[in-house]
């Protein structure tokens, strides 16, 4: 296909008329035949380069995805878009509504699964029987034990490939170190893939860090910055307790309109939350990092960070979630000494001695279920066959590539020298010059006026009391 | 909170936690409605069908902290005093489910999964918009709501719902009709959480999530006096038309034609104990049982000598009518308890 045939195609089929930054690059070497590790920034638009070649190519589009609630997102995102035939495969589905999907495989085109679901031999099996366009592994550093997000039962989809005949693949992800690009490649089995690296530098994001003297201190600085500066933003926490309590006091505080979201929410409730938040109905978001992993608001203007993300990889993808619309905007770390070690200690959650490793395969050989999150993690290697030793070892590796990931996120936070700067060279990438629309240095004021960023008028809020003018806007076209 | 509801369940009388939150998840065995119906909570027979054990426990326990709730032997709680007087504020102050019973016949949730979709559908095709985030992406619920959409499709479909839906709303109060209304999805119109309508209605989250439920049970129950709704399609395949299991209704059926137990057990091919699980399941779920086939008057005379002074018939034990009826199966016991019940 030439680029104006593919020009052409995304007019017609999704009304632009300019690929972003990396797409049509990506798209056009997968139609070429060529595997592809494609590394772009969030808001890139990266299912649009799977859709757009599922659209041409003839069969099955199968997407891993490490998440359910990332795969509703998509799913959703699909029938938005028109798109009615696809399917997320996963655990919660009835057994009925699952057989079903698996035995009407042909009248889907696009097809989200999770690596766990993906080798059940049933899966595997119906999967063979019908012919595969594309074969995606969305989120792919979670392959790599040094990365920061590994997840062990991304550690097959390499053989489950070679199962499905080695289809042309795609491999997204946003952020990747010179390091995790080589595990990818490596243990999917694809070194030969074409690599299509974008920076991870989003120059209209101010980036700042308010070092405060304790948690009061925090709640008044965030209290001034969403009182100050332009919304809609979004405060990442890294506890959903917090995430309430800090929703209901901001609310209070400011009048504005804000809402918690995190994963104890209801399906229903997280679904409404960011649909308000989409249309404009809400100012400020008190999250944890499961929000925004589908939104695609382009407007964002501050993303705010409570508590430290866990690595800078993390935060990369968070704070880019601002923005898209190419204007300015705010990401901003609120830091009290010693919150580092909050982030150490949910390492921990998933961290074992190898004396506990050891404990828990005597439990696994007594066949007694697994108890805690550690636990379930350990599960999954012994029954893939792994002994005690290169269990121990690899935990090992993890806890160290773990502490080395906080090391480069605080040396992010602590710098005195430009921050892009410490950010771009950890992913291998130059810097370019330090401006005043660039970053925050030590002692300096947020020029919020410079990048207009200054908040305006609060809107004032009402809800209607009547019932029945609701109830007929929602259901007679002309009322 | 959650702990509000769960103290409206205990009394002054020791109570089996266990035997309470099977009645909330909806286990149907005989046991479990047997203490549904002698705790008086057999009407919210699957009402809190999500909750864990655990967090059921961990309430309880904190209700014990609290000093509402006292545990006179392992597993079981009764209220105290200060319980006694929390738990009439309660009444009060909560909301109270009204229809919850409905969840004894009808797939309740599966209903409100189904119409929340299907009220969407309409919404958004009313204002001829085709690009939206449905609120499921459950295939199973899209696959249903869309046949449904195809057949009943057309300029007087939304109208319909509209008049339907007002009616409906014009038989509650009027914050339970704003609560219902709010919390819809539809075009240009993401709807309320339970939060947020809590924060405005000046309500607890989890009452909202009582009231909403019971506004799906009080609404099912009005479709069910108006089979012309187009909405009465989606429901009709998910009620039942007695609470009762299929296998206890076909022994009741027996039964009923004058079948003594043990020839029912044989042409059934099944076991006696069953049948007679049957009939109590029966018996519990059924106030109209025809207790009077199986216990003689004798019989009845004798048991109600037996438990003269002991009105509280949760107090009562086997090992009294064995004292004077060694041949007597637990069956009748039971039985004879679950009529006193039924008829006080
Ligand atoms: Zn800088």
């Amino acid at each position: 296909m030439t680029n104006d045939e593919l020009y052409r195609l995304l007019r017609a089929k999704y009304g632009f008329t300019s690929f972003r930054p990396g797409q049509l690059e990506v798209i056009s070497k997968l139609l070429n035949g060529q595997d592809v590790l494609a590394v772009l920034p969030t808001g890139t638009g990266k299912s649009l380069i799977y859709q757009l070649v599922g659209s041409v190519v003839s069969g099955l589009v199968v997407v891993v995805s490490p998440l359910i609630s990332l795969m509703q997102d998509q799913v959703a995102r699909l029938n938005y878009q028109g798109e009615k035939r696809v399917a997320a495969l996963t655990s919660q589905l009835a057994f009925g509504v699952r057989q079903h999907l698996l035995n009407h495989l042909t009248s889907i085109k696009y097809l989200f699964v999770s690596p766990e679901m993906l080798s059940q031999p049933a899966v595997l099996t119906a999967l063979t029987t019908v012919p595969l366009a594309l074969f995606v592994v969305d989120e792919a550093h979670c392959i790599s034990t040094w990365g920061p997000d590994f997840r062990p039962d991304y550690q097959s989809l390499g053989q489950l490939r070679t199962t499905l005949g080695q289809p042309r693949t795609l491999m997204l992800t946003a952020t990747a170190t010179q390091h995790v690009r080589h595990d990818i490649v490596t243990q999917l089995g694809v070194p030969g893939a074409q690599q299509v690296l974008y920076s991870v530098n989003r120059p209209n994001i101010y980036l700042a860090v308010a070092t405060l003297s304790d948690e009061a201190a925090k709640r008044a600085r965030l209290q001034q910055l969403v009182t100050g500066v332009r919304g809609p933003a979004i405060v990442y926490f890294s506890s959903k307790r917090q995430t309430d309590l800090t929703a209901d006091w901001l609310r209070e505080q400011t009048g504005l309109r804000v809402a918690a979201y995190h994963a104890g929410l209801s399906a229903e409730d997280r679904f409404k939350i960011q649909q308000q938040f989409m249309a404009g109905d809400l100012d400020v978001i008190c999250a944890t990092s499961a929000f925004g992993m589908g939104i695609n608001k382009a407007d964002i203007r501050m993303v705010i960070h409570y508590h430290l993300p866990t690595t800078l990889a993390d935060y990369v993808q968070e704070i880019g979630r601002a923005g898209r619309d190419g204007e300015p905007s705010l990401a901003m770390i609120l830091y009290v000494a010693g919150d580092e070690n909050l982030v150490r200690n949910l390492n921990e959650l998933t961290a074992a001695s190898p004396n506990e490793i050891a404990l828990d395969f005597d439990r696994f050989t007594h066949k007694r279920e697994p108890a805690s999150e550690v636990s379930q993690v350990l599960q999954y290697y012994w029954q893939h066959g792994a002994d005690v030793a290169t269990v121990s070892q690899l935990f090992e590796k993890r806890a160290r590539a773990k502490e080395r990931e906080l090391q480069a996120l605080m040396a992010y936070v602590t710098s005195s020298t430009c921050r892009r700067a410490v950010m771009l060279t950890y992913f291998d990438e130059t810097a370019p010059q330090h401006d005043e629309r660039c970053c925050q240095l030590d002692g300096a004021p947020l020029p919020l006026a410079a990048l207009g960023l200054t908040r305006s008028a609060t809107p004032t809020v009402t809800t209607d009391t009547d019932w029945v003018k609701a109830l007929s806007r929602l259901f007679l076209l002309n009322s | 909170m959650f702990a509000d509801y769960i103290l409206l369940l205990f009394a002054p009388t020791p109570r089996r936690a266990k035997g309470i939150f099977n009645v909330l998840r909806g286990r149907r065995t005989v046991s479990t409605l047997f203490a549904g119906l002698t705790y008086g909570c057999l009407d919210q027979l699957d009402s809190w069908h999500g909750v864990p054990l655990e967090t059921f426990l961990a309430t309880t326990t904190k209700l014990v902290t609290a000093g509402d709730l006292t545990s006179p032997e392992a597993g079981y709680y009764q209220l105290t005093a200060q319980g006694m007087v929390h738990q009439r504020a309660l009444k009060k102050e909560r909301y109270q489910p009204v229809a919850s019973v409905t969840f004894q016949t009808v797939a309740v949730r599966r209903f409100a999964a189904l119409s929340q979709l299907a009220l969407q559908v309409v919404s958004e095709a009313a204002h001829h918009e085709n690009r939206y985030y449905p609120v499921t992406t459950d295939p199973g619920v899209q696959a249903t709501v869309k046949a449904w959409f195809r057949r009943y499709r057309g300029p007087e479909l939304a109208p319909t719902i509209f008049a339907a839906l007002k009616a409906f709303l014009t038989t509650l109060p009027d914050e339970l009709a704003r609560i219902f209304v709010q919390s819809l999805t539809g075009y240009q119109f993401p709807g309320q959480t339970d939060a947020q309508l809590a924060a405005q209605f000046n309500r607890e989250p989890v009452e909202l999530l009582v009231i909403r439920r019971d506004l799906t049970c009080r609404w099912i129950v009005w479709l069910q006096h108006h089979p012309q709704d187009p909405l009465w399609a989606l429901l009709a395949p998910l009620v039942k038309a007695s609470p009762v299991s299929d296998s206890a209704q076909q022994t009741l059926q027996e039964f009923l034609r004058g079948g003594d137990l043990a020839a029912i057990a044989q042409r059934r091919k099944l076991k006696l104990s069953t049948v007679r699980e049957h009939l109590l399941e029966v018996a519990i779920l059924t106030p109209e049982f025809p207790f009077d086939q199986l216990l003689s008057p004798a019989l009845i005379t004798q048991l109600t000598t037996v438990f003269a002074d002991q009105p509280d018939l949760t107090s009562w034990r086997f090992d009294q009518v064995q004292r004077v009826a060694p041949q007597l199966d637990f069956f009748y016991f039971r039985l004879f308890q679950i009529m006193r019940c039924q008829h006080d």
